[in-house]
C-alpha cells in the first residue's frame, strides 16, 4: 500500500513537475519573444514609423498590448504569436519609415542636380 | 420517375464533396500572400538588394503553406500567412530603400560633378571678362595714344599755319616796300599805282624811257609774286568825242599790258580795261588838271590772284 502511495505520489510529483517545467518552457520564449517585440516597435518608433507607417505602427502596438494582456493571462501561446505577429508589423513599419526617407532623400538630390543643370545651361549660353 | 430524377443530383453532390476534400486548404489571406511572394520574386531590385529578407519571407510563407496542408484552423493559417505578408512587404520596402540609397549614391556623384562644371564656367567666364576687360584697356590705351598723336599733328598744323601767316604778313610787307618805289597807294581794291600821261611817248602805244623803267620795276615785282597778278585800266580825259576817249584810254592801258609781256610777264596775269574819260580823278576844267585825268592805274591783286571790280 505504502509503495503504492509512494508510487502514485511520485507519478503526481513528476506529472506536476512535467507541468511546472512545461510552462517554465512555455513563459521563457514567450516573455523573450514580447521583449524582442517591444523592441523592434521602439526601433521602428525611433525611425519615424508613427510619421511613415501609421498602420504598420498601430497594428504592432496593438498586438503588443495585447501580447503583454495574454502573459499576465498565461496564455503563452498567444502571447507568442501576437508578439511575432507585432514584430513583423514593427520591422515593416521601421523598414517603410526607412525607404521612404531614403526615397524622399533620392528625390532632393535629383532636385538639386535640376537647379544645377538649369543653372548651367544658362550660364554657359 | 422520382428516384431516376434524384440520382444524378446526389451524384453531382458527391463528386462535389470529393472535389471539396481532395482540393488543398487555404485562405484568401495565404492566397494574396501567395500572389505577393510571387511579385516580390519577380522584382529584380528584390533580387538584388533584398535577397536575405526575400528568403526569410519565403520561409515564413512555407510555414504558412505546411499549416494549411495540416489542415489547421483558417485562423491559425492567416496569422501565419499574415506574418509571410508582413515579411514580403518588409523586402519590397528594403529594396526600396536600397536602390534609393543606391540613387543617392550616384545623384550625390552626378552633382558633385555639375557643380565642378559650374564652377569651371565661373572661372572661365571670370578669365573672360579680365581679358574683355584688359582689351578694353589696351584699346582705350591706343585712343589715347592716337589723340595725343592727333594733337601733335593738330599742333604742328597750327605752327605751319602760323608760319605760313607769318610768311605770308611777310611777304606782303616785302611787296609794299617794293610798291612803294613805284608810289603805290593802298585802297580798298588793294594796291594801285598810278602812271601819269607824262610816261608815255607821243604816240601814245608805247611807254617813254621814264614809264619803262616803272614798267621794269613792276615786272620785277610780280616776277618775285608769282600769286599776284594785276589790272591795267586806261583813262582819258572828256576832250574830243567820248568814242576817241575809250580808243585812246585802252591804247594807254594795253601800251603798259606789251611793255610787261616784253619783260617776261605771262599775258593772263595782266588783264586790261579802258574806261574812257569815265572815272575822272580831277575836274576837266583846267590843262593840268585834264593832264591828272589822262592816266593809267594799275590795279594789283592780293595773293589768290583776285581784284574786285571797280
Amino acid at each position: 500500500m505504502i509503495s503504492n502511495s509512494k508510487k502514485l505520489s511520485i507519478a503526481l510529483c513528476g506529472a506536476f513537475m512535467a507541468m511546472t517545467i512545461g510552462c517554465a518552457s512555455m513563459k521563457a520564449p514567450a516573455t523573450a519573444d514580447v521583449a524582442v517585440s517591444k523592441a523592434a516597435v521602439d526601433n521602428a518608433a525611433g525611425a519615424g514609423g508613427v510619421e511613415y507607417a501609421p498602420v504598420e505602427m498601430n497594428s504592432a502596438r496593438e498586438k503588443l498590448a495585447q501580447a503583454n494582456k495574454a502573459m499576465t493571462a498565461k496564455d503563452y501561446k498567444l502571447a507568442r504569436e501576437l508578439a511575432s505577429g507585432a514584430q513583423a508589423d514593427a520591422k515593416l513599419a521601421q523598414s517603410k519609415a526607412n525607404s521612404a526617407k531614403a526615397t524622399s532623400a533620392a528625390d532632393a538630390l535629383q532636385d538639386d542636380i535640376r537647379v544645377l543643370r538649369e543653372e548651367l545651361d544658362r550660364t554657359s549660353k | 420517375m422520382n428516384k431516376r430524377n434524384i440520382t444524378p443530383a446526389i451524384f453531382a453532390v458527391a463528386v462535389l464533396v470529393s472535389a471539396c476534400s481532395s482540393m488543398p486548404k487555404t485562405t484568401t489571406l495565404l492566397d494574396q500572400t501567395r500572389g505577393d511572394y510571387v511579385v516580390a520574386e519577380g522584382n529584380p531590385s528584390v533580387a538584388r538588394y533584398a535577397p536575405l529578407e526575400l528568403k526569410q519571407a519565403g520561409e515564413a510563407l512555407a510555414k504558412a503553406n505546411a499549416s494549411a496542408r495540416d489542415d489547421d484552423s483558417s485562423a491559425d493559417i492567416d496569422k501565419l500567412a499574415y506574418i509571410a505578408k508582413q515579411r514580403i512587404a518588409l523586402t519590397q520596402e528594403v529594396a526600396k530603400q536600397k536602390s534609393a540609397e543606391a540613387d543617392v549614391a550616384n545623384s550625390g556623384k552626378e552633382r558633385d560633378q555639375l557643380r565642378l562644371n559650374q564652377r569651371t564656367n565661373e572661372a572661365n567666364q571670370a578669365k573672360a571678362n579680365a581679358e574683355q576687360s584688359w582689351q578694353m584697356a589696351q584699346v582705350a590705351q591706343n585712343d589715347a595714344a592716337i589723340a595725343q598723336r592727333d594733337a601733335a599733328a593738330a599742333q604742328r598744323k597750327t605752327q605751319e599755319a602760323q608760319l605760313n601767316t607769318q610768311d605770308a604778313q611777310a611777304r606782303a610787307a616785302k611787296l609794299e616796300a617794293q610798291l612803294a618805289e613805284l608810289a603805290a597807294k593802298k585802297t580798298e581794291r588793294g594796291l594801285v599805282i598810278t602812271l601819269g600821261d607824262v610816261l608815255f611817248g607821243t604816240d601814245l602805244s608805247r611807254l617813254n624811257a621814264e614809264g619803262m623803267r616803272t614798267a621794269q620795276k613792276l615786272a620785277d615785282v610780280l616776277t618775285q609774286n608769282p600769286m599776284r597778278t594785276v589790272l591795267v585800266e586806261g583813262f582819258a580825259d572828256s576832250t574830243g568825242a567820248s568814242a576817241y576817249n575809250q580808243e585812246l584810254s585802252e591804247r594807254r592801258a594795253t601800251a603798259v599790258q606789251s611793255a610787261l609781256l616784253e619783260m617776261g610777264i605771262a599775258r593772263d596775269r595782266v588783264a586790261v580795261r579802258g574806261y574812257g574819260e569815265a572815272f575822272p580823278i580831277a575836274a576837266n576844267t583846267s590843262e593840268q588838271t585834264r593832264q591828272l585825268n589822262r592816266r593809267v592805274e594799275i590795279v594789283v591783286s592780293d595773293d589768290s590772284g583776285m581784284i574786285s571790280k571797280r
